[in-house]
Parts: structure tokens; C-alpha cells; sequence
């Protein structure tokens, strides 16, 4: 028999409503008509220039054996390209909320707020994918970009599934920080160049001083854009892709767990001053 | 009388400046953090490239730090002064602009005057990372290079003035210009991080006719360490250009300027 009086903090769980909060989100971005063009012709220009530098490094040193020049500048659009989808502040939407208080009116909604946000940046993510589309045509017919077989493409994909989600509980976890200080942005742009850096974003990690990459892989970066593109280049041969998969599904864990433990405390603390 | 005036305003604007960065101090300490951070990581980006491919086009580390440091005093130089520049856009899109347009001093320095935020902490950074380079790079230290070091970060800081002015009065015609913004700054930062020798033909006319960010630093660094290799056939001296450049870009830039506030007719406020 089923209870008289249902909780009434915990709403049951219905897809729908995040699915057309997902849509919105991608309707918004798609108002931003000018920045398609500039996200496409940032790209064809950084890769133009990531090409003729590591030319120039590779006309007049000792090549890496592990990364032919090809390879290098396949690895550094690769990179770019998931950059179109990875850079962006998901979750935004919570600080932004946070700073002018409208957060108060989402937790009378009907809805598990943390999935809002999850759904909105989701939105908005698979808005920036569709600019994948062109930016992946460039890449191939113009930057002539290695494409290795079936197999490896579609343990590229899933790592990068993975890394997405390890991002986004990273990017969540600096928006809930918004919780306890306002002032947040430099510090996420801070963590972004860090990103960009430790994660080999711009240099492949094996490419870094042995002492460094011990300190490297023990940070979380690693897992969100390393990994995917060392599989993708053929680094990582197929018989550690258990082994470099599971460690992301670890970080993604991780992640989470303290994720859901500042959202807790971070809800718990909303005071709602007038308004 | 006159400059008399504009002296006592940017007297005031500087008192307001740092009594603002006072009143805020975490949040100051929190974005110097970033600056440190930023410049830090470009740098270190450069050392982990360099240490395992020694040589870009016969430049080492030590002259890329130089390079680099070259860079970033003049830009920091343009930050500290100038940066206020950046923020005609959202005065035009919110209708502040036009207040300026009916006070009696002239509007450009009125917009380079506007109080903010704005604290000297990342050309001081620049400055003491420039020393470093320079001793580093083992960069000869006379009359001349005294003479004209100064000169050129202030030419490069009018250089970035001048694009950071043009990109300002577009937004006359086209209001919103925040992307076309971010992608300039982004290229400026990228592009002028190497020797322009690594490029193609195509890119080293643009970064030396064009925008002239190459007479930033690329000209100047080639000159005081001595290297041989030209960019487009320019002699070595022309690195001591760099101040002309700026005054000419900027005036250029100043141009244009004119011609868009003469056609200004507001948002619709």
C-alpha cells in the first residue's frame, strides 16, 4: 500500500521536462549566430598556426619516435576540435543564478534542480557539437588530419564520453564553489589554463619532462583530454584501454561524489534575502 | 588650459583606480593570482615545448623567454593605460557613451579616463619578468639597449592601443564586438609568442604591414640578440622602429575613430 502523503522535497523522476529544458538551451545558444563564425574561424586559425609551428619544430630537431610530424598535427586538431565542446561553462547557469538570486524560485520548482543545470549545459553542449560537423570537414580536406580504423574511432569516442563527464563535474564543482564566494570567474579561468596546459590540450603529455608527468597524471585534467587523444593517435595501444578508460570512470566517481556532497552543503545554505 | 584640466581629470582617475583596488582587495589578490597564473603557464607552455625540441627556426628558450617578455611588457603597458578603451562598447550599448559626447573634454580621453578598477600590478610583473629575460638571455645591457627599450615597449603599447581602438569604434556600426575582440586578443597572444621566421609568407606580411604586432616584439628581439635571420627582407634595425610603428598605427586608428564618432547617432536610448 502506498503512503497517504507523498515527500514533498523529492519530486519522481519524469525525463521530459529536462529534455525541453535541454532544447531551450540549445534554441538560446542558437541566437548567438556570430559566434558560430568566429568558433569556426578561431579553429581553422589556431590549427593553421599549431601546423607551421610544429613544422618549424620538426624541420630542425630530432623527432619524438613516438609522434610522427602528421601525427603531431592530427593530435593538435583533434584537440581544438574537441575544445569546440569541451571549453564551454556548462554550468554557468548555477553561478549565475547564485549572483542574482533567482536560484530561490528552482528549488519550488517540481524538478531535481542539479539535472536542470546537468540539462541545460547538456543543451548547450550539443548545440556547440552540431559546430563539430563543419569544423571536422575542415579539418580533414584542408589540414588532411589521420583518421585511424573503425575500432580505434570508436574507443576514441567513448573515452571522450568519459573526459566530457569528468569535465563537467569539474566545471559543476567550480560553479557550486559560487556557494561560498562570488568572486569566482578568475579562478575558473585559472583552472581553464591549467586545463589547457596539464591536460595536453596544447603539447601531448608525453611529450612533458619525466618528473613532471608523474605530477600530471595524478591531477584530473589528464583524463579529460590526454586520454581520448592518446587513443586516438595510436599511443595507447587497444590492450590499455580498459586500463586508461577505467581510471577516467574513477575520476568521473570521484567527481561526482564531491559534487553531490557541495551541492548538499551548498543548498543548505541558501538564505533568501528579501527580493 | 586645456591639457591643464585633462592633467587634473587623469590625477582624479588614478586616485579613484587605486582607492577602488584598496576597497577590493581580495578580489584583486584573486585576479593578480590570474594574471600571475596566465603568464606563468604561457611560459611554461614554452620551457616543456623547448625542452625536448630545442631549437625553433635557431631560437632556444632563452631567447623565446626574451621574446615573450618583450611582449608582455608592452601589452601589460597597454593594459595598465589603455585597457579602459575596451569598455566603449558597453558604454555605447548601454547609452553611457553619450554623456561623454556633451562634456568639454575630448571623448577619447574621457573614454581612456573612465575610473575602474585598474592597478599597475601586471606591469610590474612584466617589468621584473623582463629583467629576468634579459639577464637569462644573456642580452647585452648598453646605452642603446637603455635608450630604446623604454621607447619600444611604448610603441608596442600603441600598437595594441591602435587595435584595441579600431575594434572599439566598430562597435559604432556593429554594437556588440566582444567575439571579434576575444579573437584578437587570442591571435595577438599566440602569434606573437613565436619568431615570425616560422610562418608562412601570407602571415608574416599580416603580423608586419597589417596588424604590426610583430614589431612588438618579434623586430626588437631580433635586433638585441643578433639573429640573422630576416622576416620579408627587412634589415635587423628595423627592431628599433617599433615606436614610429605605434605612433603611425595609432594615429591611423585615431582616423578611424573620428570617422566613426561623426557618424555615431546612438543606440536609441
Amino acid at each position: 500500500m502506498t503512503g497517504a502523503v507523498e515527500p514533498r522535497r523529492r519530486p519522481r523522476f519524469r525525463l521530459e521536462p529536462y529534455v525541453e529544458f535541454a532544447r531551450t538551451a540549445m534554441a538560446r545558444e542558437a541566437t548567438y549566430r556570430f559566434d558560430v563564425f568566429t568558433t569556426i574561424g578561431s579553429f581553422v586559425v589556431r590549427v593553421y598556426l599549431l601546423r607551421m609551428v610544429w613544422t618549424a619544430l620538426y624541420a630542425h630537431n630530432a623527432a619524438p619516435h613516438e609522434l610522427s610530424r602528421r601525427a603531431i598535427i592530427t593530435y593538435s586538431a583533434v584537440a581544438l576540435l574537441m575544445g569546440i565542446v569541451m571549453d564551454i561553462d556548462q554550468t554557468r547557469a548555477l553561478k549565475d543564478k547564485l549572483h542574482d538570486g533567482s536560484i530561490a524560485t528552482d528549488f519550488l520548482k517540481p524538478i531535481i534542480v542539479p539535472f536542470y543545470f546537468f540539462a541545460d549545459g547538456t543543451g548547450e553542449v550539443l548545440f556547440h557539437a552540431v559546430l563539430l560537423i563543419p569544423a571536422t570537414l575542415i579539418a580533414l580536406l584542408i589540414f588532411h588530419i589521420i583518421v585511424p580504423g573503425p575500432g580505434v574511432l570508436a574507443a576514441f569516442a567513448l573515452s571522450f564520453l568519459l573526459g566530457y563527464l569528468v569535465g563537467f563535474f569539474l566545471n559543476f564543482i567550480l560553479n557550486c564553489s559560487a556557494f561560498w564566494t562570488l568572486e569566482i570567474s578568475a579562478v575558473q579561468l585559472i583552472v581553464t589554463w591549467l586545463t589547457d596546459l596539464f591536460g595536453g590540450e596544447l603539447i601531448p603529455l608525453i611529450l612533458f619532462p619525466a618528473f613532471l608527468q608523474n605530477f600530471i597524471y595524478a591531477l584530473p585534467f589528464a583524463a579529460m583530454f590526454s586520454t581520448p587523444l592518446l587513443i586516438y593517435v595510436g599511443v595507447i595501444p587497444p590492450s590499455r584501454y580498459f586500463e586508461v578508460m577505467g581510471l577516467q570512470l574513477v575520476w568521473i566517481v570521484g567527481l561526482a561524489i564531491v559534487s553531490t556532497l557541495m551541492w548538499r552543503a551548498g543548498s543548505r545554505r541558501i538564505v533568501v534575502q528579501g527580493g | 588650459m586645456r591639457w591643464r584640466r585633462m592633467a587634473g581629470v587623469y590625477r582624479q582617475y588614478w586616485r579613484i583606480n587605486i582607492l577602488t583596488t584598496l576597497e577590493y582587495r581580495e578580489n584583486f589578490v584573486v585576479w593578480f593570482a590570474f594574471t600571475f597564473v596566465y603568464h606563468g603557464s604561457s611560459i611554461a607552455a614554452l620551457w616543456i615545448v623547448l625542452s625536448r625540441f630545442p631549437s625553433m627556426n635557431g631560437w632556444s628558450f632563452r631567447d623565446m623567454a626574451f621574446l615573450y617578455a618583450l611582449w608582455m611588457v608592452a601589452h601589460a603597458l597597454h593594459n595598465t593605460l589603455f585597457s579602459t578603451v575596451g569598455e566603449v562598447p558597453d558604454h555605447i550599448r548601454n547609452g553611457e557613451f553619450d554623456r561623454l559626447l556633451v562634456r568639454p573634454l575630448d571623448t577619447l580621453f574621457q573614454a581612456i579616463a573612465t575610473p575602474g578598477q585598474v592597478f599597475p600590478d601586471e606591469l610590474v610583473l612584466a617589468i621584473v619578468t623582463f629583467v629576468a629575460a634579459t639577464i637569462y638571455a644573456g642580452v647585452h645591457v648598453d646605452a642603446m639597449f637603455l635608450t630604446f627599450i623604454p621607447l619600444i615597449f611604448i610603441g608596442g603599447a600603441l600598437i595594441d592601443l591602435g587595435i584595441n581602438l579600431i575594434i572599439s569604434t566598430a562597435a559604432f556600426w556593429f554594437v556588440k564586438v566582444d567575439a571579434l575582440r576575444w579573437i584578437f586578443v587570442q591571435l595577438e597572444q599566440e602569434f606573437t609568442r613565436y619568431p615570425v621566421t616560422i610562418y608562412t609568407r601570407g602571415v608574416r606580411f599580416v603580423l608586419t604591414f597589417v596588424f604590426p604586432f610583430a614589431f612588438m616584439n618579434y623586430f626588437p628581439a631580433r635586433y638585441f640578440l643578433h639573429k640573422g635571420m630576416s622576416g620579408l627582407g627587412l634589415p635587423p634595425v628595423a627592431g628599433l622602429l617599433t615606436p614610429a610603428i605605434g605612433i603611425v598605427f595609432v594615429a591611423l586608428a585615431y582616423v578611424f575613430w573620428r570617422f566613426g564618432l561623426n557618424r555615431y547617432q546612438g543606440v536609441g536610448h
